[in-house]
């Protein structure tokens, strides 16, 4: 394995999703600066735009990253110089984790950070950020995973849309267990089991869902 | 025109030429194409011109050789490698053009060639700088902004800088204009040069072929129809212009077909033409009317006519 390849891969998707990037990084933090203001109103917005950029960043960056090279016919530049296919597999996959994960991350940290040290917010609603975060991280590997197989828009935006519906299912459900609601409405950060739980499955449906991805993308027979 | 190097036999007996690349038994099915049992083999140093008509196989020939796409079954063997256990080291000798390839729209060369600079230790910096000149482009300009053929140039200047032993071109003349085609031409003379280097070169347009092939093989309907040496292939095809009485009918001699007829004319062509074949049909009762030598796109078009005929029957 060609790590020295692996890297230059890396960075030359990298730098050319420089700009979505910085502009998903801003809007959410943003975004998520707004979901902490102690308005109703602006909160449920700032809530709904970080929910937006989340999943506009995936959509973006599958697209642009993964499918991209495929439509755009620069795939075959790629590889027609001295790479496998499993360095080019394992840099593509790590390069679109990492792209989303970035604005992922500011996300995350923003809302949790905020949360805490604000005080009119409530410290228990800390605890609940993770598990919705890693919720859209989960949703973004699973469309990872459809674009590597289906190669297609359509499969992939088809799966943005189930992930996006089931968003609501797994909101009513996560706020119907009682140990939640205390956990979101406590003064204090808690952390329940049943939150530690659900936080494992989601960790478990992300680490498995990269595996088949770069699995299936390594298998894969004809690259055109 | 450059200088023909060894015919096949040549290049068989000679203990110092190896082989470049080679297909045995190649097959790939697709939907509505298949590519049927593709055998030929390259020596180093020669040029190889792969002529078809569109859809013909040569796209999907040329991505098997470069591991783009993986056959059904056969053996592809590349610079002495098999192909699917080997594929980034072999890439690394192989400069591959694509007419279907592009690079990063929103980028210069100049990136583009940092790029393949960081991936490849083969690049020369001074080479690419003289192709640089040579085609008239400038580092700083954003592939986007670029005519067909500048884009052309600056994929051809990323693959030859990288000093490939060989190189396997996919229609690299297609769409360009007559200058932009002659300038392509003449960087492709230059690298024929060097005797290590090896090229397949595919095109519809055998004017291009004809140019800087050594050997030369036809494809069509995924099916090799003809191979042979350049110049074996020109001495080998003759068209005959013929006078007949009526009554008349193509003598029965391996290799000979009506092309056409008109009133008490007939036009014949043989693609193994010998030295007692116009006694012979003179015994017929025909009168000769002249012998001409054919040209490249003349026995490529009788050479798919042929092979589809013989493909009914």
């Amino acid at each position: 394995m060609n790590t020295q390849a692996i890297g230059i891969l890396f960075l030359k998707d990298l730098f050319l999703s420089r700009k979505p990037l910085f502009a998903y990084f801003v809007g959410g933090i943003c975004s998520s600066g707004l979901a902490c203001v102690p308005n109703e109103t602006v909160a449920f917005t700032g809530s709904i735009l970080s929910i937006t950029v989340a999943i506009g960043a995936g959509m973006h960056l599958i697209g642009g990253l993964l499918l991209g090279e495929t439509i755009e016919q620069t795939r075959i530049f790629v590889m027609s110089l001295p790479i496998s296919l499993m360095e080019y597999s394992i840099a593509k996959i790590a390069v679109v984790l990492t792209t989303y994960l970035i604005p992922w991350s500011a996300m995350l940290a923003c809302s949790m950070i905020l949360h805490y040290i604000l005080p009119e917010s409530k410290q228990g609603t800390v605890a609940i950020i993770p598990v919705i975060f890693l919720y859209l991280l989960g949703a973004f590997t699973i469309q990872l995973v459809t674009a590597v197989l289906t190669e297609s828009i359509g499969w992939t935006i088809f799966m943005v849309v189930c992930c996006n519906v089931l968003l609501n299912v797994f909101l009513k459900k996560l706020y119907s267990f009682s140990a939640i609601i205390e956990a979101a409405e406590s003064d204090v950060l808690i952390w329940p089991p049943l939150v530690q739980q659900i936080l494992l499955i989601e960790l478990l449906i992300i680490v498995s869902a990269i595996a088949i991805a770069i699995t299936f993308q390594a298998r894969k027979r004809d690259l055109i | 025109m450059t200088t023909r190097l060894e015919t096949p036999k040549e290049i068989e007996s000679s203990s110092v030429t190896q082989t470049a690349l080679s297909l045995r038994n190649v097959s790939k099915k697709y939907k509505h194409f298949e590519l049927k049992k593709i055998n030929f083999e390259v020596a180093s140093g020669t040029v190889m011109g792969l002529i078809g008509p569109n859809g013909a196989g040569k796209s999907t020939t040329m991505r098997i050789l470069m591991g783009l796409v993986n056959p059904n079954q056969g053996e592809v063997s590349v610079l002495g490698q098999a192909i699917s256990s080997c594929q980034a080291a072999a890439k690394g000798q192989i400069g591959y053009f694509s007419d279907e390839m592009r690079l990063y729209k929103g980028e210069a060369i100049g990136w583009h060639i940092q790029f393949v600079r960081s991936i490849c230790p083969t690049w020369d910096e001074s080479y690419a700088k003289e192709l640089l000149e040579r085609f008239g482009l400038i580092e700083a300009q954003i592939i986007k902004g670029l005519s067909h053929g500048q884009r052309v140039k600056a994929m051809l200047l990323l693959i030859l800088a990288r000093k490939p032993k060989l190189l396997i071109l996919d229609e690299p003349t297609n769409g360009l204009d007559p200058v932009a085609k002659h300038e392509v031409l003449a960087e492709l003379m230059r690298v024929v040069e060097d005797e290590d280097r090896t090229i397949l070169y595919s095109s519809h347009n055998t004017q291009d072929v004809e140019q800087i092939s050594d050997d030369i093989t036809f494809i069509d309907r995924g099916q090799v129809i003809a191979s042979d040496n350049r110049d074996e292939f020109l001495m080998r095809w003759k068209r005959i212009r013929l006078h007949i009485s009526e009554g008349w009918e193509v003598p029965k001699i391996p290799g000979l077909r009506l092309e056409s007829s008109f009133r008490n004319l007939r036009i014949l062509s043989s693609n193994r033409f010998y030295d007692a074949m116009p006694s012979q049909i003179q015994a017929t009762g025909a009168v000769i009317e002249a012998i001409e030598p054919m040209t490249l796109e003349e026995i490529f078009v009788s050479s798919v006519v042929r092979g589809r005929e013989e493909g009914k029957e």
